[in-house]
């Protein structure tokens, strides 16, 4: 049955990737594309060398990434609970996101270079910032969406708020969290990768940068690649996660759009 | 020995622009092991009662005893079990993991075993069913199990049959009068329905909207067990009648 769920969830992706690989390759036959854009066979063509550098970069940038994102789904959630229990907190912490996500990252990252260095913990701290917005407000809105009905049960059956967190709000929340788990894992490699950038010996972020300067335009196509495809997977496995646990539920309708 | 007592209970809400009386000048007593039916023109305040007694809203006036206690204390002893008008059974949990909740919640060895329970409702094979697998009428069995679950010294039932059908409906009343008579719990049922509310209760309730009143209090003598054969008897049709015309009355005549 997870094979056939498989099939559904990856075959019209893949589909979809084979025609703009197939198009880019004829269009690069044409002379239609720039020389900064390689044909996907001239990429292909140098993954066997390139595969032990690759594997290299993109383990810490992997590393980073979910170390950001959990750090800043934890955080979230631990805000979105102070919220729920304290409601008027609730807009203080939401406005406070919301400043938190304005910040222009591409700017302010050469600045947190200073404080905190060019090590992973800059790469780290950078991709939590990027993840964090959608993050709380999944939170604060999944928390929000239990249903007044269920608020009276718990209260009737004299439930301690530590079961109402645990045994209400947090699964009534599961839909709200995993939308936006979904929306956040992108933009945790997004801004792991922004960090990087700012000078780093290892990481995809200093692949490209690496690669471009030294005009191998296969290899940095390499690493952008495999940047989409790893947002592709964790947007996935995510899914995946999400029909197993909350299979109960139609996901929400908000938050869909995502940024 | 668990009597509700309402003494010149009164509930407002206070709404932006204006204040609503939903309860006013309530006392009564509802002995013991009685069965009650509330019954009146919607907005008159029944579900309003019902959550005072359970402490979910504070009355505005007046004071509400449950055996001798304070609802809060009833409450927080899990003394009270209460059925909504929508089934609130949580969608991620198997019927046995919400019939079971309040056990959890109370922390405390089952008074009932909540595989009985679903049993006795009828459910028997659907313990790990999701409340989204099972019809309407289903799931307000579950939620009368989850209310059974502790025992409740008193069980508030707010319209919980007023989406089924009337052959299912008839099925969960004489279901409900036996656990009731079984567990001898305190019970007060909401309905819109004259011939649930005098086949079910000794005393029947009509309430009289803004404010809400108590407008009548008609008293049921037909003998126990209640069987459906009886709501052909004239005796029967009779009470009804008496009820109906107390329901459409302005509420200047008070029926024997
Ligand atoms: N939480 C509330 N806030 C404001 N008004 C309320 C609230 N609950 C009930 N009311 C009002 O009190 C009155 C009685 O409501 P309710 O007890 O639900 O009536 P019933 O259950 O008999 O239909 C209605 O006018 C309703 O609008
Ligand atoms: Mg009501």
């Amino acid at each position: 049955m997870t094979g056939r769920l498989l099939d559904g969830a990856l075959l019209p992706p893949a589909l979809v990737l084979l025609a703009v690989a197939v198009g880019a390759e004829l269009a690069k036959a044409a002379g239609l594309l720039p020389v900064t854009v390689p044909a996907p066979s001239q990429v292909l063509a140098i993954l066997p060398d390139a595969l032990d550098d690759l594997l290299h970069h993109a383990g810490r940038t992997v590393r980073s990434a979910v170390t950001g994102y959990a750090i800043a789904a934890g955080l979230a959630l631990v805000m979105a609970a102070v919220a729920l229990a304290l409601r008027m907190l609730e807009r203080p912490i939401v406005s406070l996101a919301v400043l938190v996500d304005c910040i222009p990252l591409i700017a302010i990252a050469p600045i947190f270079v200073i404080f905190i260095g060019q090590g992973p913990r800059l790469h780290v701290t950078v991709a939590a910032i990027s993840a964090f917005f959608p993050l709380l407000i999944g939170c604060v809105q999944g928390f929000r969406s239990t249903d007044r009905n269920m608020d009276e049960l718990f209260h009737v059956i004299a439930a301690s708020r530590w079961q109402r967190l645990c045994k209400l709000a947090l699964p009534s929340a599961l839909p709200y969290l995993f939308a936006a788990l979904k929306i956040a894992a992108p933009l945790a490699l997004l801004g792991t990768l922004i960090a990087e950038w700012m000078g780093t010996d290892r990481g995809l972020g200093a692949m490209i940068v690496y690669a471009l300067f030294s005009f191998n335009v296969p290899l940095a196509w390499l690493a952008i690649v495999t940047v989409c495809a790893l947002s592709a997977l964790a947007y996935g496995l995510i899914a995946l996660a999400e029909q197993r646990v909350v299979g109960w539920s139609r996901p929400p309708d908000t938050l869909a759009g995502g940024r | 020995m668990t009597e509700i007592v309402l003494s010149d209970v009164s509930k407002r809400f206070r709404l932006p622009d204006r204040e609503v009386t939903a309860l006013d000048g309530i006392t009564e007593t509802f002995r013991s092991g009685s069965f009650t039916a509330l019954i009146g023109p919607s907005g008159c305040g029944k579900s309003t009662l019902l959550r005072l007694i359970a402490d979910v809203l504070p009355p505005s006036t007046g004071e509400i005893r449950i055996g001798n206690h304070d609802p809060a204390i009833a409450r927080r002893s899990h003394e009270i079990g209460f059925v909504f008008q929508d089934a609130s059974l949580l969608p991620w949990r198997t019927v046995l993991d919400n019939v079971s909740l309040p056990i959890e919640v109370a922390g405390k060895a089952p008074a009932r075993d909540p595989r009985a329970l679903i049993t006795m409702v009828g459910l028997a094979g659907f313990e790990q069913a999701r409340p989204s697998q099972l019809s309407g009428g289903m799931q307000q069995r579950v939620a009368i199990a989850r209310a059974l679950a502790l025992e409740p010294k008193v069980l508030l039932m707010d319209e919980p049959f007023g989406a089924l059908d009337e052959i299912t409906r008839q099925r969960m009343n004489l279901e409900l009068l036996d656990i009731w008579k079984a567990s001898g719990t305190t019970a007060v049922l909401v309905t819109h329905s004259i011939s649930e509310a005098v086949f079910m209760a000794d005393t029947v309730l009509v309430l009289s909207a803004n404010p809400g009143r108590i407008a009548h209090r008609i008293h049921i003598d037909l003998p126990r067990p209640r069987r459906l054969e009886m709501m052909r008897l004239p005796a029967f049709n009779a009470v009804e009648n008496d009820v109906r015309a107390a329901l459409f009355d302005d509420g200047t005549r008070v029926p024997a």
